[in-house]
């Protein structure tokens, strides 16, 4: 070719210089086409305009929890350490995902992202690929979530030139928190890729806790983890910390790795005939999937342990604030609650609706099958946690068994909504501002003045105990009428797709 | 009377006709291949024979059930391999024929019977406590195919039957869908790999386009055009740019 561009003698080039710019190109060249995919993954799920209104409800429920706390006399330095413990929490979320193991990992991977897969298939090595998924995330996520909780910080002061500093202090702050919480999940992931059983991971993660406790640097923990109140060098370090824990991570995992093939004997049969229940064969299967699948049984069991601490330090740091001990039972009974939305999560996180079409099975028997799993495996998930927390904070009798009424009512109930809602999916509805804007309004609903009765009579009058028992049989009529629903609303949509 | 009839079946997502008046029969006995190239309805009318979608018209009638009105009554008889394999399932392949097997109300001992006969014809015996997230692709899919005939359906419905199976059993396969059809069952096979039609099919429809452009008998072998030639003769140039699988074509 003689045209009228230069030629180049690839020689010219060291092959070292080459190779490190094709590296870089082709890892923003990656950058893009992840983040290409992502928005569209997340617009093709719900629609432009449902997604792209997601972080204007975040923002909006941030401002008004921010003025909420604020009015009830919660000091913004208080709301803005919250800001971070959820912050922290969002960035391990995948974590929940370390901890079950790589089953929920490769099947997000593999489902969700072409481009990650390819590693498969183009001279890419999986590592570099995770690496670049990973800040794609880390980005996306400090922009589409992260900056719009930062927003609880423009009620902290006057209205001023200096808010969207005040904002974008905060964000930072968030962002730092969130990548950290990042990096230990991936930290998590990598060890297990190394053969550790999840078992003596989260025993080192308990001793670290204890050790931290024990030896008096909770305190350093927490201020390096609120970076906005810390000073300018510890903000460094735990940049620096998450920078060594992330690249660390990378260096340990091993894309190899794979489990070892299992094998198990017949349960299903004698499961099947054991359950003294409809629709026994599909709740059989549900139960096998869920004991199953990585981290087994005890899942649900984690997450509803993680709510529970979440909880029980709440209500320490409110009675430190306002000298007002809640009523555990109505307290307790009310949030633990929530852990339907997990349950239910862990119950479908291995299961296709789609997939049930090949059978003689109604969608409705398929949701009925799993409103049984939830109610056999959710029965036990909440009712230990609470137990242990009506014990250990000392609930009257009253006060116990009206918060076991809201418990089971509320639980149903938002097993309910979010069944009906959601369907199969319940983890992707979450970036659906409507369904995430109807599921938050759906939870207040009982949950908000419950919790204020928790607050205001303490400990509740018996005539306070039995209306409360009374809505939570009533949102429990509720929940199961939802749930009832569910089958022909998700079966009406199946069949005109 | 047909085992599957059909008549101007459609059916449109948005503004794509997918299926567009769609009619044919296949009778007992009839191993029917569905042929053509990829987006020319071929899913979306195995879903809608099986009530899995909701066709927007025309009529369908399987073992004189409407898949229409009455889906479970449809799939009770039927067995139906979908294109996409099952989603990762926690279950051995035992306790996921067991699985069919109950909520198709088979007696445990049918269940264990026709359990270890497929096993057996597909080569997954060592398989069967191994669970089914951990086994090959075509080792699920030996599994599927099983679950497709665990309870001797009169009528089976197979969305690509030899995908990601190794030439041997692909042979396996193959006979045993003879033979079942020459049973007195019909054997609807959507593909769009030609060989596999021609080699085992007694008649073929070929789809383009949402319908059935040409119907071949390849029992009679009166025909001396190829099938690949009858095929590109009917598919427009716009389906010949995906064109079917083949192992004649060579670059």
């Amino acid at each position: 070719m003689t045209s009228g561009s230069p030629r180049t003698d690839p020689s010219a080039t060291p092959d070292s210089a080459r190779s490190s710019n094709t590296g870089r190109t082709s890892n923003w060249l990656l950058f893009v086409t992840l983040l290409r995919e992502e928005w569209r993954l997340h617009t093709r799920l719900f629609g432009g305009w449902r997604f792209a209104l997601f972080p204007v409800v975040i923002a909006g429920l941030s401002v008004a929890a921010s003025v909420a706390l604020l009015e009830t006399g919660t000091p913004a330095e208080r709301i803005g350490r919250w800001g971070h413990v959820l912050a922290l929490g969002f960035g391990l979320y995948s974590g929940t995902a370390a901890f079950a193991g790589s089953d929920m990992l490769e099947n997000v991977f593999g489902r969700l992202s072409l481009v990650l897969s390819t590693s498969s298939t183009l001279p890419l090595s999986r590592k570099r690929l995770l690496s670049v998924f990973l800040v794609k995330d880390g980005l996306f996520y400090a922009l589409v979530v992260v900056l719009p909780m930062a927003m609880a910080a423009v009620p902290f002061g006057e209205l001023s030139g200096s808010t969207p500093v005040t904002v974008l202090g905060y964000w930072l702050s968030l962002s730092l928190v969130f990548a950290f919480g990042m990096a230990v999940t991936v930290a998590l992931v990598a060890v297990r890729s190394r053969g550790v059983p999840t078992v003596a991971v989260l025993g080192g993660l308990g001793t670290g806790a204890v050790a931290a406790i024990a030896t008096g640097s909770a305190g350093t923990v927490r201020r390096l983890l609120v970076p906005l109140e810390a000073a300018t060098v510890d903000a460094l370090v735990l940049g620096l910390v998450t920078v060594i824990v992330a690249v660390g991570a990378l260096a340990t995992y091993d894309p190899t790795y794979g489990t070892p093939t299992r094998t198990a004997s017949d349960r299903f049969a004698r499961l099947s005939d054991t359950l003294p229940v409809g629709d026994d064969a599909l709740v059989a299967k549900t139960l096998l999937d869920l004991a199953r699948s990585s981290g087994g049984v005890w899942k649900p069991f984690v997450s509803a342990g993680i709510l529970l601490a979440l909880v029980a330090a709440l209500v320490g740091v409110v009675d430190a604030i306002t000298g007002i001990e809640p009523a555990p039972g109505v307290f307790f009974g009310g949030v633990l609650g929530l852990s339907a939305f997990t349950t239910y999560n862990w119950l479908t996180q291995f299961d296709s609706l789609e997939a049930y079409l090949v059978y003689p099975v109604s969608v409705e028997a398929v949701f009925r099958a799993k409103r049984t799993a939830f109610v056999l495996v959710g029965v036990p998930t909440v009712g230990v946690p609470y137990l242990v927390a009506v014990v250990w904070f000392d609930a009257t009798a009253v006060d116990a068994g009206a918060g076991a009424m809201i418990l089971a009512g509320y639980a149903l109930y938002y097993y309910g909504l979010t069944v009906y809602l959601a369907g199969f999916s319940p983890n992707e509805f979450l970036f659906d501002a409507v369904r995430f804007a109807t599921f938050t309004a759906g939870v207040a609903l009982p949950l908000v003045p419950t919790l204020v009765a928790g607050f205001v009579v303490v400990p509740p009058s018996t005539t306070v105990a039995v209306g409360l028992a009374l809505a939570g049989i009533g949102f429990a009529i509720v929940g199961y009428a939802l749930s009832s629903r569910a089958g022909p609303r998700w079966e009406r949509r199946l069949l005109e797709r | 009377m047909d085992a599957i009839r059909v008549d101007e079946l459609c059916k449109s997502y948005g503004s794509v006709r997918a299926v567009d008046g769609m009619s044919f029969g296949v009778e007992r006995g009839e191993l029917f291949g569905f042929l053509g190239p990829n987006g020319a309805g071929k899913t979306t009318t195995i879903r809608s024979l099986t009530g899995q979608i909701r066709p927007d018209s025309g009529e369908i009638t399987v073992l004189g059930t409407d898949p229409i009105t009455d889906p479970l009554e449809t799939r009770r008889r039927v067995g139906i391999l979908p294109e996409q394999g099952s989603p990762p399932s926690f279950l051995t392949p035992r306790e996921y024929l067991e699985f069919v097997g109950t909520v198709r109300d088979l007696e445990p001992d049918r269940i264990r019977e026709n359990t270890e006969r497929w096993a057996d014809r597909l080569g997954f015996q060592n398989k069967l406590e191994t669970l089914h997230t951990d086994l090959s692709r075509g080792q699920q899919q030996k599994v599927m195919i099983a679950q497709a005939f665990v309870h001797d359906p009169e009528v089976v419905l197979i969305d690509e039957p030899l995908a990601n199976l190794d030439p041997l059993v692909q042979e396996q396969v193959k006979r045993f869908l003879v033979d079942y059809a020459a049973k007195g069952n019909a054997v609807f096979v959507s593909t769009h790999n030609i060989d596999v039609a021609e080699s085992i099919c007694t008649r073929v429809g070929i789809v383009a386009d949402g319908a059935i452009v040409a119907e071949r008998s390849l029992e009679d072998g009166v025909d001396d055009a190829s099938l690949l030639e009858v095929f590109l003769e009917h598919v427009g140039d716009a389906d010949a740019r995906d064109l079917p699988a083949t192992g004649s074509i060579r670059p």
